[in-house]
């Protein structure tokens, strides 16, 4: 039991309700001094929620927030920064064109608007909190030189700088490479054993495990478990508490395509974005997985292999017969190729528009009649059979996609592909911000797909989603292949495999 | 389940495009719907104020020939907000084209329907200027337009040194003076007939929901095959022509082809105009969203509000102060609107 | 070497000198006394009109209504000596006023309603427009008194105009804002990045509020200037002030997205912009291809900024 003294951030009982949703029920989590406390759940449970709660966005409808023992109550996000909550989001929150310096110290700026600027002082004080951190930086230099990884640490400086009680990191090691995050990793440790406490807010099961102390998860909107110390808690366990039962990889039947015809080919394929030598097969009714860390280059080339970047090197087949793609709407209209993004809010779905045109979109083109005519009761007859099969839940076609459940919305961005009846589907990140059942729903459907015939390439980082879907696994790293295995659905072994063909990638 | 509270935050789009129980409080709460209502008010006032001269057959005619350009100068704009951009070179589009037309009729001697065409082509192919060094250079429409605008007028107003045309041949000219049924204007009617197809373009065929897509999402439209940069270039191409056709209106209205028809500087003075149309119909500037009949009426109500308080001898000087605070009004009530709407979750 | 080449004013200055040679080379009148006061006191009025314009660029909007502003602003001033026979000083005071209170009239819209500047300033535009002409009822006001027309077109130290004093004195106070000053900082960051500014205490409100009432101030003193250049009350003052007021920032590497302008380089936008013109006058080019030289040069300035932010994107340095 932590002294009463080491607590520096407590969340008791906290609840949150939307209309006709429970999203948080009865929350609690505590944070001791010099640790690293990690902060699971799956897409849906709650933990956004709470995360927005922390850092001030929202306002509990219960419970309370405590820091340092006392109760604390913001309702804004700059109050909760007053209050010491620092925050390191996703997104980077620093002004491009000023210098390190003025962005760590653009808070004390702000106390009067007509006093001038001693830029000695701020570059001194800004030194003061980079030596901190350990970082050889010029205080002078533009934030927009740096790469992302050290505009981060730029972040954290700033935080600590503001003498936050907590840093709160979010998703902190989503854009960068190995080696970033494990200086990212030495970094936190560092500050850890000097008392600091931070939440870590990661879906990394792998990370979880490497950095943090203590884990809170959250399952469903309430506490699977408040605070535990991590040691003894093995990947298994942490899985069962966010899902509730163990991983299940379902029971299919493995399958032999070795005389399926190939659907698509990439024989040596690069492309301008970095690609080199990409060798790639797949066959009709096969799902090939295609595993990889963030910045493999995986989706530049599922968006290459659809006509958006160009192939400077190797060839293309497609049946066998060799393309040239020049453009989306040649992959889509003549080549029958459909590409499921992993940003369905900003590319796989106009949010603005209705069921029916997000549906219908890529079958404009066929349905049209004489002269481009086209009535909204074509696409209906058209669409209809594929939005009803996904069971997608809308009041009417006419609702706008942007005010259906993020399930909802992944499903019409995969019924517009049934809809176009395509030969190849590349699914990227299928199931990202996806609650449980819709994701074993997408599950269940894309291997129905491909038992009917629909080649599929699977882009995931989920390695339980890839060991349950894919025939086979071909694995990427830094635009190069590292190698191929066939899945034998040993979800130990399989995993090992793979880590290890990215691990001898990263140290080639 | 849970899913994401978040995704209920679309910027709540001011008319839902798809036809809707006509008893509902959101038909109500439409665009068009209030537009018809304030131009029926409006109407009843100023007929009251003026003792029915607005009502007489010559105001109806002399409304509607302004109403014509107005609607078809908002058109032009229209179809390039729905690609979310903005051309700021309406008018010095519609001057070139309808210089090019006066030159043809009055030097060339060409018949007007061949130099009339030769006027919207000219109109296309400057549009399809536009579209493309926007397409090609990413760069944002307002400061693109802003130097076509520039670059267009210049050079027309070199070519003819300032010169008018006065030279119009009686038959195209007779457009704007013939009146049918005592009070219908043949250009009101051109108005009309561009209004129904633009109508069908955006409800009927490909091209149209692809703009609509295109604009809404370009990432997106672009992955589920629709050529954006092409779409794009057909909308500024689309903009030329309507444009090309506004000033042909205006010829066919004043019977000369003046340098000078769109202001003093660069054509300017058709830009409030070519906005307050859509605005008031509720076109998003935002883009993938368009209405026709809101901006058509948009456009009507304008000309009528205008109209009204000349009639009433509010001094001309104050007409263009008042249209400015009608912009601004407009958008804060559609402000208003929209966010009562989007907190009711009636969208 | 190339740290300098990189910065905003090192391709304008470059040009400047560039054309003066060449111009100067051409047609030696171009740098007689008379010439070049002709081109200050152009470049001290553009100069207003450009900086009403960049400070809204740099917080990542447009200000249609500057023109409009300065107009009202002008028709003011004269106005209020001739009719009111209040003195110069105390009526470029109230007009000065008068653009500040515009401004923030625009900025109070736009940071309220979170409405786009472009369609709250097009409207404002046309209000204070509609206003002037209502005043002026589209007729100059001639009665400038004799000070004011010497102010504007006198010179003192050769070819110097008595008007570059006050115009240097607003270069060195913008500079002064936008580098050394909390609320210059604070505007630069806003159009740099509005929610991270949000995020560190920046009131987005009051910086937008600040920054258009600041514009307006701008646009007014154009106006006054102008007045006492032309000596005459003209209600069309302003018209023509849209594409100047965009080509010059641009020229001087403004982002048009906000975050980054440049005192300097502007200035040695407005200088090349009226370089050009005269020498277009001088060489007896037709004086209407002014617009067309203006549309080209704002299109080759955003190319080559665009073109150097993309180069800047793509080699992201690994520092």
């Amino acid at each position: 039991m932590a002294e009463t003294v080491d607590l520096v951030f407590q969340a008791r009982g906290v609840s949150k309700f939307f209309p006709g949703v429970k999203a948080l029920e009865g929350v609690s989590i505590t944070l001791t001094k010099g640790s690293i406390h990690a902060l699971l759940g799956e897409n849906g449970a709650g933990k956004s929620t709470l995360i927005k709660l922390i850092t001030g966005v929202f306002r509990p409808d219960e419970g309370e927030f405590l820091v340092d023992g006392t109760p604390v109550s913001f309702s804004s996000t700059r109050e909760a920064i007053a209050t010491g909550i620092g925050v390191v989001h996703q997104e980077r929150n620093l002004i491009p064109r000023f210098s390190v310096g003025e962005n760590i110290m653009l808070e004390r700026l702000s106390a009067r608007m007509f006093k001038p600027i001693d830029y000695g002082a701020i570059n001194a004080e800004a030194r003061r909190w980079l030596d901190v951190l350990g970082l050889d930086l010029d205080p002078a230099t533009p934030v927009s030189q740096l790469s992302v990884a050290k505009m981060q640490l730029v972040e954290i400086a700033k935080a600590l700088s503001l003498r936050s009680r907590v840093l709160l990191l979010d998703e902190p090691t989503a854009s960068l490479t190995t080696h970033e995050t494990v200086a990212l990793f030495e970094l936190l440790k560092k500050l850890r054993d000097e008392g600091v406490s931070m939440l870590f807010v990661s879906h990394k099961l792998e990370e979880i495990q490497e950095i943090c102390d203590q884990v809170t998860v959250l399952r469903d909107g309430k506490n699977a478990c408040d605070s535990r110390p991590m040691a003894g808690l093995g990947r298994q366990d942490l899985v069962r508490l966010m899902i509730g039962r163990s991983e299940q990889i379902p029971d299919w039947e493995p399958r032999d395509h070795t005389g399926s015809p190939a659907v698509l080919q990439l024989e040596g394929v690069s492309t301008p974005l970095g690609h080199r030598d990409i060798d790639l097969t797949v066959r009709r009714g096969e799902i090939v997985g295609l595993y990889g860390l963030v910045g493999a280059g995986r989706t530049e080339l599922a968006k290459s292999i659809m006509g958006k970047h160009p192939v400077t090197g190797g060839t293309i087949r497609l049946e066998g017969k060799p393309v040239l793609v020049g453009s989306v709407g040649e992959a889509i209209h003549t080549h029958r190729l459909g590409y499921v993004s992993e940003d369905r809010k900003q590319e796989g779905l106009i949010l603005l528009h209705s069921v029916l045109d997000n549906a219908g979109i890529t079958i404009w083109r066929k349905l049209a009649r004489f002269g481009g005519f086209l009535t909204d009761r074509t696409i209906r007859v058209a669409a209809e059979p594929h939005i009803r099969k996904l069971e997608v839940r809308t009041p009417s076609f006419g609702q706008l996609v942007g005010n259906l459940s993020g399930g909802n919305q992944q499903k019409i961005s995969v019924a517009k592909w049934l809809a176009a009846g395509v030969k190849l589907l590349i699914v990227d990140e299928p199931s990202v911000g996806i609650d449980i059942k819709t994701k074993a729903y997408l599950h269940e459907l894309l291997r129905d797909l491909s038992d009917q015939g629909t080649a599929i390439l699977l882009i995931t980082s989920d390695m339980p989603e890839m060991i349950a879907l894919a025939d086979r696994i071909v694995v990427m790293n830094d635009y190069r292949l590292a190698g191929g295995l066939h899945n034998t659905r040993d979800y130990a072994a399989m995993s090992e495999g793979i880590m290890n063909l990215i691990h001898k990638a990263e140290a080639a | 389940m849970h899913g994401d509270e978040t995704s209920v935050a679309a910027p709540g789009p001011a008319a839902a495009a798809k036809p809707m129980k006509t008893g509902s409080v959101r038909f109500y709460l439409t665009n068009e719907f209030g537009l018809v209502v304030l131009i029926v008010l409006f109407a009843c006032m100023f007929g009251l104020l003026t003792n029915g001269r607005f009502f007489s057959a010559f105001n109806q005619f002399t409304l509607g020939r302004v109403a014509a350009v107005n609607i078809m100068v908002g058109f032009a704009m229209m179809v390039v907000i729905v690609t979310g951009g903005l051309n700021l070179a309406v008018g010095a589009m519609g001057v070139c084209s309808a210089m090019t037309f006066g030159f043809l009729v009055e030097w060339a001697g060409l018949p007007w329907p061949v130099a009339a065409l030769a006027g919207i082509a000219l109109g296309v192919a400057l549009g399809w200027i536009n579209g493309f060094v926007i397409v090609r250079s990413g760069l944002h429409s307002f400061i693109i337009t802003l130097a076509s605008m520039s670059i267009f007028f210049g050079v027309m107003i070199y070519l003819t040194k300032a010169q008018s045309f006065r030279a119009i041949p009686p038959g195209f000219s007779a457009f704007g003076s013939m009146r049918l049924f005592s009070s219908v204007s043949p250009l009101l009617v051109v108005a009309v007939v561009m209004a129904a197809l633009l109508v069908f373009l955006y409800r009927y065929t490909v091209t149209g929901r692809e703009m609509l897509a295109a604009g809404a999402r370009p990432e997106a439209a672009e992955l589920s095959g629709v050529r954006v940069g092409r779409v794009f270039i057909l909308c500024h191409m689309l903009s030329g022509a309507l444009a090309a056709v506004t000033a042909l209106l205006v010829v066919a209205r004043t019977g000369a082809a003046i340098p000078s028809m769109a202001g003093q500087q660069l054509g300017q003075d058709w830009l409030l105009p070519a906005f307050l149309g859509p605005v008031l119909g509720g076109t998003l500037l935002s883009g993938g969203r368009v209405s026709v009949i809101g901006t058509m009426l948009g456009a009507v109500l304008v000309t009528m509000l205008t109209n009204g308080l000349l009639l009433l001898q509010i001094g001309e000087f104050w007409v263009q102060a008042c249209l400015g605070a009608l912009l601004l009004i407009a958008v804060l009530i559609d402000l208003a609107r929209r966010s009562y709407l989007a907190h009711r979750r009636m969208v | 070497m190339s740290r300098m080449v990189q910065t905003d004013w090192f391709g304008p200055l470059a040009v400047t000198l560039l054309a003066i040679v060449i111009i100067g080379a051409f047609n030696p009148s171009f740098l007689s006394p008379l010439n070049i006061q002709v081109l200050l006191l152009a470049i001290t009025v553009n100069m207003l009109i450009a900086y009403a314009q960049m400070i809204i660029v740099a917080i990542g909007q447009m200000n249609l209504a500057v023109g409009a502003i300065g107009g009202l602003a002008a028709i003011s001033f004269t106005g209020m000596m001739q009719v009111w026979g209040l003195s110069p000083p105390v009526a470029a005071l109230l007009a000065a006023l008068i653009g500040l209170g515009a401004g923030i009239v625009n900025g109070c819209f736009i940071a309220i309603t979170g409405i786009s500047a472009f369609v709250i300033t097009l409207a404002t535009l046309s209000v204070f427009k509609g206003i002037n002409l209502a005043i002026t009822r589209a007729q100059p006001f001639y009665g400038v008194p004799q000070s004011v027309k010497d102010f504007g077109n006198t010179t003192f130290l050769g070819p110097l105009p008595w008007l570059v004093i006050p115009a240097a004195v607003v270069f060195v106070l913008m500079w002064y804002l936008l580098n050394r000053l909390p609320l210059g900082r604070f505007i630069l960051a806003v159009g740099g990045n509005t929610h991270a500014a949000e995020l560190s205490g920046i009131s987005v409100r009051r910086t937008v509020i600040a920054a258009h009432a600041i514009s307006g101030l701008l646009a007014a003193l154009a106006g006054v200037a102008l007045v006492a250049r032309l000596e005459i009350g003209q209600p069309t003052i302003g018209d023509d002030w849209l594409i100047l007021s965009f080509a010059a920032p641009v020229i001087g590497g403004a982002v048009l997205a906000g975050g980054h302008v440049s005192t300097v380089a502007t200035l040695l936008g407005v200088i090349i912009v009226a370089i050009i013109t005269q020498a277009l006058v001088l060489f007896h080019i037709d004086p209407f291809l002014v617009q067309v030289v203006l549309g080209l040069l704002i299109l080759w300035a955003v190319g080559i900024n665009r073109w150097r932010e993309v180069r800047v994107a793509r080699s992201l340095k690994r520092i």
